[in-house]
């Protein structure tokens, strides 16, 4: 008996001082997120990249100087604060201290130069993040903990570009030692999570890590599964082997069945996303801008977004969203007017009956039922619509460009800058791929001037004009801002939906 | 003896002259079907507008760039010899999408993929066996009608469709099964039952209709004759003479099966080279796009050798021959 008891106490001891062991690492971070995203980026090196579904994984490895949260508000990031000198030509920035790389190596004024010298030089020449650091000469060490950003020409945007993909700081040390090829599959940041293992086309490995300057996060595993079809993702959000389901993969007619589902919910938030159908201003009847007004208010947009899209998406009154910098609140879109729409065509000589074409991406099923009920309103007014799918690739690579669209053509957007100049100037600057129609040299002019502003303020101003100036004109059919969708198990709290696709996970927790 | 010996000689030579043949015929689909889609995908879209879309603006500069990057700056049959001197080193090159080395995605993608079609196969020929003897020896009778009826419903489901179904049944509703990806045993059923299931409809039929002739042979009604049991005349003596066709049939279904299995891979998000190749052709991925239809034509070429084969050792005639 009496042996019997110390037995139990022997065991009560060992099992106590074994919870005391673990007891304070699971209580800092313990479960679990497996998260569904539908593309693999194919490399981590933030040079190789521009698609969001490489941010959504790589935010959580790497820091830019600046970092941009989920309000999209710009704040310090390895960089502490920020001086902009000699007219925007110059930016000194003071670094955190005391940071270190996933792999031991210290962040500091070396690692800035490294990854800025590496981006605008020849390793970066081959990807696609070059051309938005184009703005920068060279960046200069001053010392240990100090750089200054030498400016070819002032860039308004470049405090929020260093949060960028391209803006990522990445460990000279490693790279130099490992080879670039390595770093792509192997990435080293300062983030809150450290790489663990890459298997491409099926997931991404991460571990917290306990160092990370921000906090350590508070779950201790992230695994990225890569899915692209919609059904199969959502199924292993049902199956309970994924917690997340991240944009773009869930189409809105999906929303019911995550609903109806009583373990899981569908969390939305203004996406950078906007649609237009974009006009055909050199030929045809779209020439004329009264006609363009009248195909505008001839379609009654916002019971649209409220039938097909389930009331996820916001009307636009220009081809921006609210996140975007240059949005204008007091800008009203073109009312639906059917009456009015009919007078315009009548005042421009266009007879009932007349015919347009619209151009679309083939695979997008929501926005073909949305050019459907479009063209159905049309032809409440006397325009004849035709749809022409093409395959996505044709449309953006051939069609577009080469000025071989109908009337009017799908655009959808989603600059990640969430800057109205990235838009504007890609749709409206005369020569640019995506404008084979227009050319306007009073736009050309405030596309240019806005440029040379650093003067937040102003520059926002000419922004807001740009954006009505293209409304005057009647340069598209502007319909709605859409929300980014997120398919989330219940087992997952405080997740805040990201509009921009930069999610961070130090904050989540898993039941 | 001597005889014997030159005889083996001679047919030795033989399968020697049989296989050179076989490869030159090799080398010339390989080609013809590279150079077609190399060509072809060349004429739809521009890898590096591709590369950069959503990249804002991004001046012509940029994309003379990144062509050049991606090698694409040299002329068509200059890039086409690259990818062909490439197929001798086994080194397929970068993919565009990220740089990883296309000979490691295809290493990863092949055995998926090969695994899949395989237990595809044996699923479809383990139902379709017993199936289509049971179907020829009760002819016209109800089972018959039964299994052609499921034979036909089978055929008419479209494979996503099935697939769907499937997941929703035995992987939401019913909890047993894992939806999506490959990771263990569990992970191959529900994939290999789709695929299986709409092969079976086919095979069905052809074991039956092979079946209804062999039991037509006097050898059988020999066999029956000699008082041997029902089923050591239908699996030793019927099933054994149903081979050739029958194995013929299955391997070239494997090669049409490495074809089809794209929207299966997809649906199930198996890493296969279906997989491979969707992802490939939306992000005009040329180097990842020309290895794997490279892998896919060398297969169903060889698979179409090793049927040959085959009928050499279940068919003591061919052997001789």
């Amino acid at each position: 008996m009496i042996k019997m008891k110390r037995g139990l106490q022997t065991a009560f001891a060992a099992v106590a001082l074994a919870s005391a062991a673990f007891l304070p690492v699971s209580a800092m971070a313990a479960g679990k997120l497996t998260v569904s995203s539908p593309q693999d980026p194919g490399s981590w090196d933030p040079i190789d990249t521009f698609l969001v579904n490489w941010a959504s994984v790589a935010t959580n490895i790497f820091d830019g100087l600046t970092y941009r949260g989920p309000d999209l508000k710009l704040v310090p990031g390895l960089a502490t604060s920020w001086d902009v000198l000699d007219n925007g030509m110059r930016i000194r920035f003071k670094l955190r201290e005391g940071v270190k790389f996933h792999n031991g190596e210290d962040f500091n004024a070396e690692a800035v130069k490294f990854t800025f010298d590496r981006l605008l030089g020849a390793e970066g020449a081959k990807g696609p993040q070059q051309s938005n650091y184009n703005s920068i000469a060279s960046v200069e060490v001053i010392d240990a903990n100090t750089v200054d950003f030498k400016m070819k020409v002032a860039d308004p945007v470049i405090l929020t570009k260093l949060a960028g993909y391209g803006g990522m700081i990445v460990p000279p040390k490693y790279i130099q030692e490992k080879g670039d090829a390595y770093f792509n599959a192997h990435p080293v940041g300062t983030g809150a999570f450290k790489f663990v293992s890459y298997e491409p086309k099926v997931n991404i490995v991460l571990a917290a890590n306990p160092d990370y300057f921000g906090g350590a996060p508070k779950i201790s595993d992230l695994e990225y599964k890569f899915i692209a079809e919609p059904a199969t993702a959502v199924a292993e959000l049902q199956a309970g082997r994924v917690d997340l389901v991240i944009p773009p993969t869930i189409p809105i007619g999906m929303i019911p069945t995550i609903q109806g589902d009583s373990k899981l919910a569908v969390v939305t938030s203004p996406g950078p996303t906007v649609y237009a159908l974009r006009f055909n201003t050199r030929d045809g009847i779209t020439k004329d801008p009264k006609v363009r007004q009248a195909l505008i208010m001839g379609v009654d947009r916002d019971a649209i977004i409220k039938s097909i899209l389930g009331g996820q998406a916001e009307p636009i009154a220009s081809f921006q969203g609210p996140l975007s910098f240059g949005f204008d609140k007091a800008m009203k879109p073109l009312p639906y007017d059917p009456a009015k729409a009919q007078a315009l065509l009548k005042e421009a000589g266009v007879a009932p009956g007349a015919a347009v074409q619209i151009d679309l991406r083939g695979n997008e099923a929501t926005f073909i039922e949305v050019a459907q009920a479009i063209s159905a309103y049309l032809q409440a007014i006397g325009i004849t619509a035709t749809i022409k799918p093409y395959e996505t690739n044709v449309l953006l690579n051939d069609i577009i460009p080469n000025g071989k669209t109908g009337a009017m053509f799908q655009q959808s957007w989603g600059g990640w800058t969430l800057d109205y100049d990235n838009t504007a100037v890609a749709m409206y600057h005369t020569g640019e791929k995506w404008n084979p129609y227009d050319s306007d040299p009073k736009m050309d002019e405030l596309l240019a001037r806005q440029r040379t502003i650093t003067d937040v303020a102003e520059r926002e101003k000419v922004l807001q004009e740009i954006a009505q100036y293209a409304a005057d004109r009647a340069l598209e059919m502007p319909l709605y801002n859409l929300n980014a969708i997120f398919g989330i198990s219940k087992r997952v709290k405080n997740f805040t939906p990201v509009p921009d696709s930069r999610l961070k996970f130090t904050d989540v927790t898993v039941e | 003896m001597e005889g014997g010996g030159s005889h083996e000689n001679k047919g030795t030579r033989d399968l020697a002259a049989f296989l050179i043949k076989r490869l030159a015929q090799a080398i010339f689909v390989v080609i013809a079907v590279t150079l077609t889609v190399a060509f072809a995908i060349r004429l739809t879209g521009d890898p590096a507008l591709m590369l950069t879309q959503g990249a804002g603006s991004v001046t012509e500069a940029d994309l003379v760039r990144i062509r050049e990057g991606l090698g694409l700056n040299e002329p068509f049959f200059v890039q086409y010899l690259h990818f062909l001197k490439g197929i001798v080193t086994l080194d397929f090159g970068r993919s565009f999408l990220g740089g990883t080395p296309v000979s490691l995605l295809i290493g990863k993608a092949l055995p998926a993929t090969l695994a899949l079609a395989f237990t595809s196969l044996i699923v479809s020929i383990v139902i379709s066996i017993p199936l289509g003897i049971k179907a020829a020896t009760a002819r016209g009778k109800w089972a018959d009608q039964m299994i052609r009826i499921l034979s036909l419903v089978g055929l008419s489901f479209p494979n996503f469709w099935l697939a769907t179904m499937l997941v929703l049944l035995f992987a939401i509703a019913l909890p047993l099964l894992p939806p999506s990806g490959m990771d263990g045993i569990a992970s191959f059923i529900l994939p290999a039952v789709t695929m299986g299931i709409i092969l079976t409809a086919t095979n069905v039929r052809l074991v039956r209709t092979t079946m209804l002739e062999t039991l037509r042979s006097q050898y059988i009604m020999v066999a029956r004759a000699k008082g041997l049991s029902e089923n050591t005349v239908l699996y030793k003596h019927a099933l054994r003479n149903c081979a050739i066709p029958l194995i013929t049939y299955f391997g070239l279904q494997f090669g049409g099966l490495l074809g089809g299995i794209v929207v299966v891979e997809r649906v199930f998000n198996w890493p296969g080279l279906g997989t491979l190749a969707f992802d490939a052709v939306g992000a005009r991925d040329y180097p990842v796009l020309q290895a794997v239809i490279t892998v896919l034509s060398l297969m169903i070429i060889g698979i179409n050798l090793i049927v040959d084969i085959a009928y050499g050792l279940v068919d003591p005639r061919v052997r001789t021959e």
